[in-house]
């Protein structure tokens, strides 16, 4: 924070403490219900940031030099955010898992029971780990494809603090019961209002930064970004719309009703895998890859008409969630339709990646970064091919409501998202702490090998439970009687819900691996000066550097 | 360099921007826009009833405590569903339902049906220890559930949040939320007969917890428990034949 | 004009196809237009442009 302007600082420091006054007056109202504990949690984060914040404020003005550089600051703390979630969200995944086969595990607890960590969970890896690794990653890639700095120094703060208070607000609040329910949107009011505000300049830096790019082209991974910010705004937006019961109160009921609420909510909850896990991940994917693998991506134009495939198709698949219920026929085969459709544009990508690396299997051997981003890329395909199997309204009829999904889910999550931000993170760490390379190459092998076995156990686990769980509920004897109760199908999954948890453990450890690995790197201290001068932004030193395309 | 107006559009990626707008906002509003019309399609149900203060505070607490998240509440039009659970859901059960609980994974029974089938003792034995009951279960227990008294003061709150997003509550029964969340759980007292009176004479009054004179927060949700399914009888008098299952074999 | 279930629904099923195609179509022009070759080329290995160099 020291390169913050006198006027960054007072903008700073006047937000900081309305967030304080917002604190204390949740706190006044809400007392000792969830909105007070909430207000003080806010007040406590605005005081602290006020404190580093003024220990810097009285300071000289900052270097001017510095606007020939990249601003990478919150690059490096979003590292540190991103590791530290994925290392909770996974931890509270592993104990979640590891209560479906030994319930007594939360220890007669409310807070600790099942149905209040799972979203716990969710939100934790989803928006916490994937969130912050979306934010961290998008302020680096925008800023070294456009050739430009980031367009001021206040906001990138805002939105990367911001964005970890909501996280906390709504992963605390599902412990002390505070949830709409709505899955992967269980956040209250207040957070969902703080969230719009913290995208909207999330947006703003986005828009301002690469306005500020030297070609008049922009390249593919900001295409990807862009439509990450935009449509999760409209899809949190059109979700979240709810009436608190007060406003003194964390409690509100949704706007919508039964089976409209049904296709809202799995409009979003499908869009947030396309547009949360699929489309930011994608713009790694596109930057990262060919950076590692130093070669140029394997044809830009099938990018394009991948990108412009998914972002059209995607927000049709929802309703392939709701198979066989109330809502409307069509809408049912209008999903399932598009959900095929999809694979096209998801394989197009896949296919993209991989033959990106043709030529580079070398590099893929002997790299374990490259190698991560490899599964990943293949892992997509995998599950980008079962997702659509999965929405075809027969084979749904098997596999709904049984552990398959969730097989399926954590194939996406962990062997696509996981691995591909684990790749992303290997490569960024040592080229933004101007490190050669990671502290340990070593460690980085133990960690691939550690998740992608972990992820092997994890999904196959699922998709056995699921499949016997789905067969077992339509098994009919002769005389046209159902054979299994539901505890016999219950019972039939105990062993695969711990294998499932040894899975996830697996999982975990190659994430704490990865942190140890990266507060290593930086820790080490930086060997020699790099001989060719530094890594800068074209345009802020006009004539400094001969324009190419001008 | 000129700042052109087509290169300042360029530069700000207005158009763009507009483009992922236009593919991205269509899916959702060919999809969504008709259901603002499902009513039309939905039949109207005369014995179609609100859940009463006391089963909404309990379907809150269902929320709260995240059941959804392992017993879904939509039979779906499979025979194996139907025949599992009773006669698959309908769209009109769901209509006052914000938000609605349909769910997404079973890992515990689908619970669309489950009002009357057990009695008020069996759910609150089940939900203090579901291993007393079901030696196999691996669902929490919810002891505290049966010692932690109702927030009674919120109903008329929640009653009156529940009329702003569309659910029938008259300002008789939002004067009365707290009063008839006591009556519900408290047979013969004065109170219980303004519940009747209010939600219909199928209202089931019950010392759901076997305790009549508090409130608990078992009490509530053994009272929504004991209404699903139960709003209307709608489903029964549904006579269409369930889908068949696909036959794995053709 | 009455908007009654089957209208909206109608709607949604024909213009959402038109939508489809026609969208699809503005999208293969843009990729495939001979004189945005260049741009998505220069695209492809601009992100190697020395801007990594200083220490790989």
């Amino acid at each position: 924070m020291g390169q913050l302007t006198s006027g960054e600082r007072d903008l700073a420091g006047a937000v900081l403490v309305f967030m304080a006054i917002m604190g204390v007056a949740m706190a006044a109202v809400g007392g000792s219900e969830p909105l007070g504990i909430h207000g003080v949690m806010v007040l406590l984060c605005s005081v602290g940031l006020l404190f580093v914040l003024m220990s810097t404020a009285f300071g000289p003005a900052p270097d001017p030099a510095r606007l020939g550089k990249y601003y990478d600051d919150p690059i490096k703390v979003g590292v540190g955010f991103t590791l530290a979630w994925a290392v909770f969200g996974m931890l509270i995944g592993v104990w979640a898992a590891a209560q479906l086969a030994w319930p007594a595990l939360n220890f007669d607890t409310s807070w600790a029971s099942f149905g209040r960590i799972r979203p716990a969970h969710t939100s934790g890896v989803i928006f916490g780990f994937g969130g912050n690794a979306l934010i961290t990653t998008s302020y680096h890639v925008v800023q070294r494809t456009s050739r430009a700095r980031l367009a001021d120094q206040f906001s990138p703060w805002f939105v990367l603090l911001g964005f970890n208070l909501f996280c906390l607000i709504a992963v605390s609040g599902y412990f002390l019961g505070v949830t709409q329910s709505k899955e992967y949107a269980e956040a209250e009011w207040y957070a969902d209002i703080w969230l719009v505000v913290v995208w909207v300049a999330y947006f703003v830096l986005y828009v301002r930064t690469l306005a500020r790019r030297k070609e008049p082209h922009i390249y593919v991974a900001n295409w990807y970004y862009m439509a990450f910010i935009i449509v999760v705004a409209i899809l949190h937006i059109v979700n979240n719309l709810a009436v608190p019961i007060s406003f003194t109160q964390a409690k509100s009921y949704t706007i919508w009703a039964g089976v409209q609420d049904s296709m809202v909510q799995w409009w979003y909850g499908h869009n947030a895998v396309a547009f949360f896990l699929t489309a930011g991940f994608l713009a790694m994917l596109y930057y990262y890859l060919p950076k590692r693998a130093e070669r140029p991506i394997f044809s830009y134009r099938l990018s394009i008409l991948s990108f412009w495939g998914i972002t059209f198709f995607y927000m049709w698949a929802g309703s392939h969630h709701l198979h066989y219920t109330a809502l409307p026929h069509w809408v049912q085969n209008l999903g399932m339709t598009f959900s095929v459709m999809l694979l096209v544009p998801s394989w197009a990508s896949a296919g993209n990646a991989l033959l990106t690396l043709n030529g580079a299997w070398h590099k893929v051997r002997d790299d374990a970064t490259l190698r991560f981003m490899m599964m990943a890329a293949f892992f997509y395909g995998l599950s980008t091919f079962e997702g659509s199997f999965l929405a075809i309204r027969p084979v749904n009829s098997l596999s709904h409501y049984t552990d398959w999904t969730v097989g399926h889910v954590h194939a996406g999550a962990l062997g696509w998202v996981a691995m591909i931000t684990f790749g992303s993170l290997y490569t960024l760490v040592p080229s933004i702490w101007k490190r050669e390379r990671m502290y340990s190459a070593a460690l980085v092998e133990v960690h691939f090998w550690l998740a992608l076995v972990g992820t092997l156990i994890y999904v196959f686990a699922m998709w056995n439970s699921g499949i016997i769980q789905g067969l077992m509920w339509r098994t009919y004897s002769e005389d046209n009687a159902l054979v299994y109760s539901f505890v016999d199908s219950l019972v039939a999954m105990y062993p695969y819900y711990i294998a499932r948890a040894f899975g996830g453990l697996l999982f975990l450890i190659g994430a704490i691996v990865a942190s140890y690995n990266v507060w290593m790197t930086v820790r080490t201290p930086n060997p020699a000066p790099s001989p060719t001068g530094d890594d800068l932004p074209i345009g802020e030193h006009a004539g400094a550097i001969p324009s190419a395309a001008e | 360099m000129t700042d052109t107006p087509h290169r300042k559009l360029e530069r700000s990626a207005t158009g763009f921007m507009l483009a992922i707008v236009a593919a991205a906002s269509v899916g959702g509003l060919v999809e969504i826009a008709p259901l603002f019309t499902i009513d039309d399609t939905v039949e109207n149900v005369k014995d179609m009833r609100l859940y009463t203060p006391l089963e909404l505070a309990g379907r809150d607490i269902y929320v709260r405590e995240g059941c959804y998240a392992c017993h879904s509440q939509m039979i779906r039009t499979l025979r194996d569903d139907v025949e599992r659970y009773g006669p698959y859901s309908l769209a009109v059960e769901s209509k006052y339902d914000h938000p609605m609980l349909w769910g997404s994974k079973r890992t515990g029974p689908d619970l669309a049906r489950i009002g009357g089938k057990y009695s008020d003792f069996w759910h609150v034995a089940h939900l203090s220890n579901p291993r007393d009951v079901v030696p196999e279960s691996n669902m929490p227990s919810y002891r505290w559930l049966a010692t932690t008294p109702l927030k009674l003061s919120n109903l008329p709150l929640m009653l009156k949040a529940q009329r702003t997003v569309g659910v029938p509550y008259t300002d008789e029964m939002i004067a009365n939320a707290s009063a008839d969340a006591r009556g519900q759980s408290a047979p013969d007292s004065e109170q219980s007969a303004g519940v009747s009176e209010r939600y219909g004479e199928a209202t089931q009054v019950s010392a759901f917890d076997g305790v009549a004179t508090n409130v608990t927060e078992m009490d509530a949700l053994v009272a929504y428990l004991q209404v699903l399914g139960q709003l209307t009888k709608a489903a029964y008098e549904n006579t269409a034949a369930p889908e068949k299952m696909p036959d794995p074999n053709n | 004009m009455e908007f009654t279930h089957d209208t909206l629904v109608e709607a949604s099923k024909t213009w959402g196809l038109f939508y489809l195609i026609g969208f699809s179509i503005c999208v293969l022009i843009y990729t495939f237009l001979p004189s945005n070759k260049k741009r998505f080329e220069g695209a492809e290995r601009e992100i190697f442009d020395k801007e990594d160099a200083p220490w790989k």
